[in-house]
This record gives C-alpha cells, sequence and structure tokens, in this order.
C-alpha cells in the first residue's frame, strides 16, 4: 500500500481533485479530476468560458478554489498564496515589467528565492530557516597580507572569487568576481539563450516586438526552474507564422528543460502539434482526455468530434453489433456493445471517405460543390438526404454521381448523450404545466393514456374517472425535433442563449442554455449563430410522458 | 476618394494647429514677455511701462526681508507637498485597489471639497480651527494648505495606479514576490509618473498661494504670494513681476529636475507631462 502510493507521486507531478470555482453564484469549474505525469505537455483546450483558463488560475494560486484539492508532489497547495508554489506562468499578455529591462526582468524571480539554511540558533539548537538567497551564507576564502589562507562564512551576495576574464582586446586579466552576480547573470544569459534572445540584456521590454516580448516571458518563467510551468494562451497575441514558428520551439524546449508543461488554448490545431495530452473542456468539466491521436481518432462525443477537426456527425442505429445505419444505408463497423437498435452519433472524418464509381459504394451521391483547399480539395456531397464533407486529393466537379465507401474502422460511434430532452415538470391545471419555471400549455390528452379532454368543461377524464390534474409532478420527455426555436423570446415561454451548433447533415443539433444553466437540445434546419437570444417553444401535444 | 482630396489640395494638417499656436502667442508667450519687460523696468506712477532699465526689483526680491519670506514659502511648500505625498499615496492606492474600493463613489467623496470655493473653504477650516481653540501660525497654515491641495495628489497617483495592468500584479506574485515586495518592486517604481505630477500640481501652487497663508495665521505669516498681491495693490508691477520671474525659474529648474528621475518612465504615461 505504502509502496503503492509512493508509485503514484512519483508518476504524477500533480492532481486536481473535484476542483470547484463558482463566480457569482456560477459554476466555472465544475469538480475536475485531472492527474498529470511528470514532464508531460497537457493541453486543456476549449471554447472561451469553459473553464480552462480558471483551472491554470487555480493551479498557479490567483483563485481560490470553492472545493476540491490541488496536490502537488503529494502536498496540497490549493491555499497556498502564488507566490510560495513552485510553478511559473507565462501569461497572455506577457505581463512583462514595463520599467525593468529584460535581464532584469528575468532576474526578478531569482532574486527572491529563497533557500532553506540550517542555523544554530542561541539556545545552541538547529533551525531551518527560508532566506533569501542573496544572504545565503557560503564558505570565503580570504588571503591575509602575510599571505596565509583563511575560510570565513559570509553571505552569498558578499562571496567572491578571482576569476580570469578575456577583456575586449582579448587579454586575458585577473578580477575579484562576485559569485552571487555571477550565479545571477549565468541563468539569466542561459534563459535567453534558451529562448534564443542572446544579446538582448540591455533591451527595453516595450522595443521589442509581440514574439520577442513572449520569449522573455518565457525566460522569465523557466529561468525560476518550476516544477511546472503554465502557459495561458501565450501565443494568442501572434501572428500566424510566428505562432507556428512558436509552436515547434515550444514543444523543443519542452524536450530541452523536461518539465512540466500545462497550456491552454482554444486553437485545437495548436493542442494537436504540441501536446502528448490534450484534456477537451466544455462548461466547465472534462469531456475526454487523451493523446491527440486519440482525440483526433477517437472522440467520445459528438461536441469533441465538431470541436476537433472537420468531421461528419450524423444520427445512426446500431441494429447489431459491428452494424450501423446511417445516412439511408448500412455500414459495417468494428463497434460492440451497444444494444440493439440503439440511436448513436456516427463520426466520419472528411478525409475517410473513399470515392468510387457511383454504385460501387456503399451509399450513392451527389457532389454539390467543391473548393480548392491546398492539398485537398473539400467536396460537399449530397447522399441520402444528407450532406456530407468530402476531402480528397482528386477533384470531382459538382453534379458527378459517386459511390461512397468508409473503411470499418474509420467509423467512430458514439454513444448519444441525450436522446431527448427530460423536465420535472409541475402541472398548474388542467392544460398548463410549469417547466423550468415557464409555462407551457399542454394536451392532456395527449401526454396521458386513455385519458379524454373535455376542453369546454376543462373535464378530465382518465381511464373514464374525473380527475383534477393540478399539483401533479410527472417527468416529461420532449425530442430534439419537437423544440421550436423562434427568433423573438416573446413568442414562447421560455428564452435561452445558443450555446454551441452541431452540423449533423440534414439538421443542427442546437444547445441551448437558459438563463438559469439548464440545457435544452434542439433539432433545427436553420442556423443560429452563438450567443443568439432565441425563444423555446413546445407545441401542447409533443409531451411525452415518462413517469408520474 | 481622388475628388476628396482634390477638394481639400493643400490643406494638411498642419493648418489645424494655427488657432493653437495663437492662443499660445496671446495667452502664455506675450504675458510672459510682458512680465519679463516689467521686471526690469522702472516703477512707473500709474504702474505702466516706464522702459527705463534698472536691476533694482531684482534687488528688492533678494533684499533681507524678502529673500527670507522666498525660503519661508519655499519651505512651507515642501512641507506641504512631503505631508501630501505621505497621505496621499495611500489613499490613493486604497482607493485603486478593487477590493478595497468597488465604485467611484468614494474617489467622489475625496473630490467634493474641490467643487467648493477655495476661499469659502479656507474660511470654513479657519472658523472650524478657531472652534477648536487652536492657535494660528506655521502649522495652521500648512494645515490648510494640506486640506486644500491633498485632491492634486490623489488623483494623478489614483490614475496611474490603476492603470496598472493587473496581470503585472499577478506576474510579481508568480515569481515569488510577496504583496509587501510586489508593493515595493512593482507598484512604486509603475506609479512614479503620477506621484511626479502629484508633486509638481501641489508644490507650484502652494509656493504661491495667497489668502490662505494670511488666513489662516492670522496674518502673522505672509508668503510670497500675498508679497506680489501686496505689491500689484499698490500699482507695483515691477517688483511683483521680478518675483514671479524668480518663481518660474525657481518651479522651472524643479521641474527640469524631477524630469531627470522621470525619463526611465517616459514611455509609461498616465503623468500628466
Amino acid at each position: 500500500m505504502e509502496d503503492n502510493k509512493k508509485n503514484t507521486q512519483a508518476e504524477y507531478i500533480i492532481e486536481l481533485n473535484g476542483l470547484t470555482k463558482i463566480y457569482d453564484g456560477k459554476t466555472v469549474v465544475d469538480h475536475i479530476n485531472l492527474k498529470i505525469k511528470r514532464g508531460e505537455f497537457v493541453t486543456l483546450l476549449g471554447p472561451s468560458g469553459c473553464g480552462k483558463t480558471t483551472t491554470l488560475r487555480m493551479i498557479a494560486g490567483f483563485e481560490r478554489p470553492e472545493e476540491g484539492s490541488i496536490t502537488l508532489e503529494g502536498k496540497d497547495i490549493a491555499d497556498l498564496p502564488p507566490y510560495k508554489r513552485p510553478v511559473n506562468t507565462v501569461f497572455q499578455k506577457y505581463a512583462l515589467f514595463p520599467h525593468l529591462n529584460v535581464y532584469k526582468n528575468i532576474a526578478f524571480g531569482l532574486k527572491l528565492k529563497k533557500v532553506e539554511v540550517t542555523k544554530k540558533n542561541i539556545f545552541g539548537k538547529e533551525v531551518t530557516k527560508l532566506v533569501n538567497m542573496a544572504y545565503m551564507p557560503v564558505e570565503q576564502k580570504v588571503v591575509k597580507k602575510d599571505g596565509s589562507e583563511i575560510t570565513k562564512i559570509v553571505p552569498f551576495c558578499r562571496s567572491y572569487q578571482m576569476m580570469t576574464v578575456s577583456t575586449k582586446k582579448g587579454v586575458k586579466k585577473l578580477k575579484k568576481m562576485n559569485m552571487y552576480k555571477k550565479f545571477i547573470d549565468d541563468k539569466v544569459k542561459h534563459a535567453l539563450k534558451i529562448v534564443g534572445l542572446s544579446g538582448y540584456e540591455d533591451r527595453d521590454v516595450n522595443s521589442l516586438s509581440g514574439g520577442q516580448q513572449q520569449r522573455v516571458a518565457i525566460a522569465r518563467a523557466i529561468v525560476n526552474e518550476p516544477q511546472i510551468l503554465l502557459l495561458d494562451e501565450p501565443l494568442g497575441a501572434l501572428d500566424l507564422k510566428m505562432r507556428q514558428e512558436m509552436q515547434l520551439e515550444l514543444k523543443s524546449m519542452h524536450k530541452k528543460l523536461g518539465i512540466t508543461f500545462i497550456y491552454v488554448t482554444h486553437d485545437q490545431e495548436e493542442a494537436l502539434t504540441m501536446s502528448n495530452t490534450v484534456v477537451v473542456m466544455k462548461d466547465g468539466k472534462i469531456l475526454q482526455e487523451g493523446t491527440p491521436i486519440e482525440i483526433y481518432n477517437e472522440p467520445t462525443s459528438a461536441y469533441v468530434a465538431d470541436f476537433i477537426g472537420e468531421s461528419n456527425i450524423l444520427d445512426g442505429v446500431m441494429p447489431e453489433d459491428k452494424k450501423v445505419v446511417f445516412a439511408g444505408a448500412e455500414f459495417e463497423c468494428v463497434d460492440t456493445g451497444f444494444e440493439p437498435g440503439e440511436e448513436v452519433d456516427v463520426v466520419i472524418r472528411p478525409e475517410d471517405w473513399v470515392i468510387k464509381r457511383e454504385g460501387n459504394g456503399i451509399l450513392n451521391g451527389e457532389i454539390t460543390g467543391c473548393m480548392f483547399r491546398g492539398v485537398h480539395y473539400e467536396m460537399t456531397c449530397m447522399a441520402g438526404g444528407y450532406e456530407l464533407i468530402l476531402h480528397n486529393t482528386v477533384e470531382y466537379k459538382p453534379g458527378r454521381k459517386i459511390g461512397l465507401y468508409v473503411d470499418p474502422e474509420n467509423i467512430q460511434i458514439m454513444k448519444k448523450r441525450f436522446a431527448t430532452n427530460e423536465f420535472d415538470c409541475e402541472l398548474l391545471s388542467n392544460t398548463t404545466l410549469s417547466l423550468l419555471g415557464a409555462t407551457y400549455d399542454f394536451n392532456p390528452a395527449a401526454l396521458f393514456e386513455n385519458c379524454e379532454y373535455d376542453e369546454e368543461n376543462d373535464v378530465v377524464k382518465i381511464d373514464g374517472v374525473q380527475t383534477d390534474l393540478k399539483g401533479r409532478t410527472i417527468r416529461v420527455a420532449v425530442d430534439f425535433d419537437k423544440i421550436d426555436l423562434t427568433d423573438s423570446e416573446e413568442e414562447a415561454p421560455l428564452a435561452g442563449n445558443v450555446e454551441s451548433m452541431i452540423y449533423k447533415g440534414k439538421n443542427y443539433l442546437v444547445d441551448i442554455k437558459t438563463d438559469d444553466n439548464n440545457h435544452i437540445y434542439a433539432d433545427t434546419e436553420y442556423l443560429w449563430d452563438k450567443y443568439d437570444r432565441v425563444g423555446i417553444a413546445i407545441n401542447k401535444n409533443d409531451f411525452r410522458l415518462i413517469k408520474e | 476618394m481622388k475628388k476628396q482630396t482634390s477638394k481639400f489640395a493643400g490643406f494638411t494638417r498642419k493648418y489645424a494647429a494655427i488657432p493653437y499656436g495663437v492662443f499660445m502667442a496671446v495667452f502664455v508667450i506675450f504675458p510672459l514677455i510682458v512680465l519679463l519687460l516689467y521686471s526690469f523696468c522702472e516703477k512707473s506712477v500709474d504702474g505702466s511701462l516706464s522702459f527705463k532699465f534698472t536691476f533694482d526689483n531684482f534687488k528688492s526680491v533678494f533684499s533681507e526681508d524678502n529673500f527670507s519670506m522666498l525660503i519661508n514659502s519655499l519651505l512651507v511648500g515642501l512641507y506641504t507637498t512631503g505631508i501630501c505625498l505621505l497621505i496621499g499615496y495611500p489613499i490613493a492606492y486604497l482607493l485603486a485597489n478593487k477590493n478595497y474600493n468597488r465604485s467611484a463613489v468614494l474617489v467622489m467623496l475625496f473630490m467634493l471639497p474641490m467643487w467648493v470655493n477655495f476661499l469659502l473653504r479656507t474660511l470654513a477650516t479657519k472658523a472650524m480651527l478657531e472652534f477648536f481653540g487652536i492657535t494660528m501660525g506655521m502649522g495652521t497654515v500648512i494645515f490648510g494648505m494640506v486640506y486644500n491641495f491633498l485632491p492634486f495628489m490623489i488623483m494623478p497617483i489614483y490614475t496611474t495606479i490603476q492603470k496598472i495592468d493587473y496581470s503585472l500584479i499577478e506576474g510579481a506574485a508568480d515569481l515569488g514576490a510577496s504583496a509587501r515586495v510586489t508593493f515595493w518592486k512593482v507598484t512604486v517604481p509603475l506609479s512614479l509618473p503620477g506621484v511626479l505630477s502629484g508633486i509638481t500640481m501641489v508644490f507650484t501652487p502652494t509656493i504661491t498661494t495667497f489668502a490662505i497663508s494670511k488666513m489662516l495665521s492670522n496674518s502673522k505669516i505672509s508668503l510670497i504670494g500675498d508679497y506680489i498681491e501686496q505689491q500689484v495693490k499698490i500699482l507695483n508691477y515691477n517688483v511683483a513681476s521680478a518675483i514671479s520671474f524668480v518663481i518660474i525659474l525657481i518651479v522651472g529648474i524643479s521641474m527640469i529636475v524631477l524630469n531627470k528621475y522621470d525619463k526611465d518612465n517616459a514611455n509609461q504615461g498616465g503623468g500628466l507631462w
């Protein structure tokens, strides 16, 4: 048991357990569990507002979590102030000190470095104290006038050594060097060398370009030899070319330094290029965690598939193991373990479609659009009533009829997170119910079995017995395609903002967040924009009873 | 596009500066020249320019009585500025800190006395001091000065501190600096432009104000501003000009010295010059 514990400690440098952050009653980070291995390059990936930066800031110490723990090397650091944590941050906007030059910016952290010193106190007892490194006692050899050498204990900042220094003229001279200054000097110069800015020591940070400032910010962080380097969208402010260059450099720096990197970005390409592990986040939760290849090839949810690269996400049904039906055709696949007839999401990457002659594939379709994209052509194809995206190096002109085939291994099947919306409601009268705080009309005859409704007299008879429905609480389901989205929120009892959209070939699956942070999913043919305000209308006949 | 440029052919942006040039000439350069002329001319009966060259006005400035008054004024200015800085910086720091001050209401409270005419304010101060039975003297004069000019110290410092990017404070903490170290190594250096403009805005008017010293010392203490006022009243514009000229030189020199310290932060902005 003890051994086991030690092992996990050695393997994982940092563990987040049930980490939660709430701002003004809104849960930004929701019980996150994450273990990060030593020396890894981990990327937290997600759209803005998904809680990735807040997670990073909690690790850095700028935010206090409401719940949960952050265990670094076996110690809980969740309550430590940032200046006591062995982590350093590279900020999105660099946060270089404008009143200091490059050298002083980098030396800032070094000069504050504390070391443990064991000293005898006045009672002769040994005590360990944290002191600034400048005042760390070191041995100093002093040559006396008579030539004899003695050893003295002096603070580090006063120790010196005689060293041969080559002057500008190339002459070697013996010079008295302050060891503390030399120590800092060496570290700063080494850090500058790593980021490729040797010789920039005396430059004013305001005179540097964005890329150079970013390098200084990285040097300033790595010079302290942190156990974990936190990077908060560090390349966000750079232009594309510079960004790509820095991506490669950061990756090679990570290899050289061997320290753990935790990187935050909303750029999926950046995440896939740089990291060992990608953590996809949404709404303060971790959706999927894995290597870039796993995340790309085997997304576990339609959301991840949509967020990571382009993909065709379609509704499908599994009639039996290793068979899936979508777009009106039956395909072979490699997935098992689904219930017969279970509804699933099917993901096919655009480059995985194999284009064949019409009739030779599993599915027949017609090319409707074609665009040159550099290495490949991006084509849209109508097949079985669904719009598909295909990537191919061969161009097929619009109007061309083709056959489509997919290798069974390239069909990614995912369990649906939700197949339908479910709500707990209270019946307010025989024909109205309260759903997420809004009042909807419903038709009792459609909701309950063997139910008759006499509209004129407002009388409900279930199995012939007159019943008053008021006050009952029931659980109802509303299918995605039964939810109507309206342009103006006044037209519907409940309103919300569009959080995300996933194109399903035929329609869009829209995730709507109501003002109380409830999610409602709707199938719609119309394209909405993120953050659009929509009304949520439900026809009175479309409620299905799940249980009373 | 082409038509538009031809329509305004010959009109470049530099012409927009003409009104300001005229304004400067009429209201800054010309009065200074008149001031200089007066200070080097003999006194005339009706106060008009006599165009008779003399150094007597400057001699009288450096006469024993006037010179000690000048030194006194400078000392009052220095004390006031120093006390304003000691009180004003912490206030500005707290006001700019969102943890302590969530709205601008507190800032408003500090600015509110500025809306009252300063003579009235000083009279009220006098009445209050007398009510508490405090003897009028140098102490009350400096108290009145500090009370009057404190907002001019707080405001520029408050603005510069408020403008400091919070990520710099976080950055310092991230690099191992405790709150105290962060304050001295980041906040103070970055707020220096505000401190310097605060010093200018307090020091310059305090050495030349009149009325405050008279009112709050029962006319026991008379500063250089009071002396100028008195000379103007008896139409001796020449000595008044000479004194003003000397003060301009003193202020000018102190500004140059201050600016030298500010050079490192020249690009930071936030200050008033």
